[in-house]
């Protein structure tokens, strides 16, 4: 049971004239947990909802498992899809809601009861089954959503944002839960969310949408290290990364009161006397090493294992974030040295936002 | 001190509006059970000395003229009043609801040419009294053989209570999340399946609702079945009860009970439809 969903050219205009999706293309392998990330209104869940069918295709084509299925009514896609706000049948106990797929392609009784009973027990279901959904807590309404796309054994799950109405605690744990189902039913998943950590931590492979664009598509640990643009730099990882507009002069970026001597860098050259857009992740700061910056605490949160400290750099309307270790000896309202890791900076374009090589 | 005061005065209210809904009912619940003779009495009885079931028994088993004191009281006229009032009620209840709740989940829910402006001129007709109209519905219905048919007067009332169902269904559609249709959708069912299998569930309360609203108002409509009806073919009891009222005299007591035994239906209803309506607001989640 491994298909594989793709996207070519798909584009979505709303009849108002909005550009929701410009243009998308990308394929989730078979098997693949792949991540579709956005600030809200960046169009993914309207790409979501093409693919699943409930909303009409402007233009470009839409497979799933090797077949076209762009102009095809959602119960002929043979897909499921797990809504953000659950939408379970509240007129049906669980076990109504589980099976209703099923029993609308005509599955004999016996066979419903026992694939419901068996993805019942896979998600701890069982002593739930003849209760309605309102007498569920919000977790367990989400492990309905999620037994009944599975019985079904679609070619593709479609999950939109399925974990944001979750308190922090729960999220964390259904993350775990979804991946362990989906590795284990195997079928390709497309799944949407605005929350970059759920990006990072699910995704075998992220796709990040801006304005119904995508901008990046590759491997968390790709997109992280290798950000392809200013916005996916900026939109990866929690603190956000540092930007900050330097001037280079030679070999050196200057802003603020600080000056930093840069490695070599091939694309750099063409820079040399223009303005640059620096990028340090808060987490390659440290107290001790080469390539000091002269910065002012104003303001440090602790979260027990580590600090984070917002800084001034001495230029108007930046504040950088460190991530320190607990004894980095940061006060509020005093001077402190830190070191950046050379070899971690990242460059961009202030123009066009694309990283420089 | 305030508190006290105030709940003094919404009891005094509450007591008001109770008086002023219950008495005329109780009233006729007393007259019903009174002869003539102490009905006309002075000073007035509010309550009978010899309570008597003769009113009811004149209304249901039928003739009597001298008992009933003038007012002709043909065996079987009142019982058939009474079911022509039900049939009415149910079967133009049942037109409204399919036709509304599929009209209604249309506007709501499904984009198509001129929509918006179709269902403004729906809603636009309530605002039309219905006596403007009824010269040329006479006409129409008299044109088709329609005037004192059952049937004749189950069209008018579709066709006069619809938008407003429609309306009433419309602004519950607009308010249901559509993520179990597409749920729905998605598992397997074409669109009428989903709006056979979830959406009218999900709609069963507001359906109820509207379903009381209607029966009701087929059940106490007067002025349409006066018009529209002359003989017993398909005189609803609201227009048979003005029979009872005679040129130079009234049997009070016969006219009282048919007041009373008009009334044991809808109240019935609403008993039921309400326990049923607040139950399922109760429990939606």
């Amino acid at each position: 049971m491994s298909g594989t969903i793709s996207l070519e050219s798909v584009s979505k205009r709303f009849p108002g004239g909005v550009l929701a999706v410009d243009d998308l293309s990308l394929e989730v392998e078979p098997g693949e947990f792949l991540v579709l990330v956005g600030p809200s209104g960046c169009g993914k869940t309207t790409a979501l909802r093409m693919v699943a069918g409930l909303e009409p295709v402007t233009s470009g084509q839409i497979r799933i498992n090797d077949r076209v299925v762009t102009r095809l009514p959602p119960r002929h896609r043979d897909i499921a899809m797990v809504f953000q706000n659950y939408a379970l049948y509240a007129h049906m106990p669980v076990r109504g809601n589980m099976g209703f797929g099923l029993k609308m392609a005509g599955v004999p009784k016996g066979e419903i009861r026992r694939r419901v009973d068996e993805a019942a027990a896979m998600l701890g279901l069982t002593e739930l089954l003849d209760r309605k959904p309102r007498q569920l807590s919000g977790g367990q309404r989400q492990r309905v959503a999620m037994g009944r796309a599975i019985v079904r054994e679609p070619s593709a799950f479609l999950m939109d944002e399925p974990l944001s109405n979750l308190d922090a605690k729960l999220r964390v744990e259904m993350r775990g839960e979804i991946i362990r189902v989906q590795r284990r039913i195997a079928a390709p998943t497309l799944y949407v969310t605005h929350d970059q950590t759920e990006a990072m931590t699910m995704g075998d492979r992220v796709a990040i949408l801006r304005d119904g664009v995508l901008q990046q598509l590759g491997t968390p640990d790709e997109i992280y290290d290798h950000p392809v643009n200013v916005f996916v730099a900026g939109f990866i990882g929690s603190p956000s990364m540092n930007l900050i507009t330097a001037t280079l002069e030679g070999s050196a970026a200057t802003f603020g009161g600080s000056r930093l001597d840069l490695p070599r860098r091939a694309g750099l050259a063409a820079y040399d006397g223009r303005q640059i857009v620096l990028g340090i992740r808060p987490e390659d700061f440290d107290t001790a090493g080469a390539g000091a910056l002269e910065l002012t605490t104003n303001r440090v949160e602790s979260l027990g294992s580590e600090l984070v400290a917002y800084l001034d750099c001495g230029q108007p309307g930046v504040e950088i974030t460190a991530r320190l270790e607990r004894r980095a000896g940061v006060e509020e309202g005093r001077p402190v040295r830190l070191a950046v890791d050379l070899d971690r900076l990242y460059f961009f374009d202030p123009e066009s936002g694309a990283a420089i090589a | 001190m305030t508190s006290i005061g105030w709940r003094i005065v919404k009891l005094v209210a509450i007591l008001a509006i109770v008086v002023w809904s219950v008495g005329p009912i109780l009233i006729g619940i007393s007259t019903s059970v009174s002869t003539q003779r102490e009905v006309n009495a002075v000073p007035t009885r509010w309550v009978p000395e010899e309570p008597t079931l003769n009113a009811y028994h004149d209304l249901l088993g039928g003739t009597s003229s001298q008992r009933a004191g003038g007012t002709v009281t043909e065996k079987g006229t009142f019982t058939r009043s009474i079911s022509n009032s039900a049939f009415l009620s149910v079967v133009s209840t049942a037109i409204i609801l399919v036709v509304s709740t599929m009209a209604a989940y249309a506007f709501g829910r499904l984009r198509f040419r001129f929509g918006g402006a179709l269902l403004a001129i729906l809603v636009g007709t309530m605002i039309v009294p219905i006596f403007v109209v009824v010269i040329s519905l006479f006409k129409i219905l008299a044109d088709h053989q329609l005037i004192d048919s059952r049937r004749g007067l189950i069209m008018v009332f579709v066709a006069t209570l619809s938008p407003l169902a429609t309306w009433l269904l419309y602004t519950q559609v607009r308010e249901m999340p559509a993520e179990p249709e597409e749920a729905a959708l998605i598992d397997g069912c074409a669109r009428w399946q989903a709006f056979v299998r979830i959406v009218i569930p999900q709609m069963s309360s507001g359906i109820a609702a509207v379903a009381a609203i209607i029966v009701l108002s087929v059940w106490g409509e007067f002025l349409i079945p006066l018009l529209l009806t002359s003989t017993m073919n398909a005189k609803p009891v609201t227009v048979q009860i003005t029979e009872y009222v005679g040129k130079y005299t009234t049997n009070y007591p016969i006219l009282a009970a048919a007041g009373v035994l008009a009334l044991i239906p809808p109240a019935l209803l609403a008993l039921v439809l309400n326990r049923r309506i607040t139950g399922m607001l109760a429990g939606s989640s």
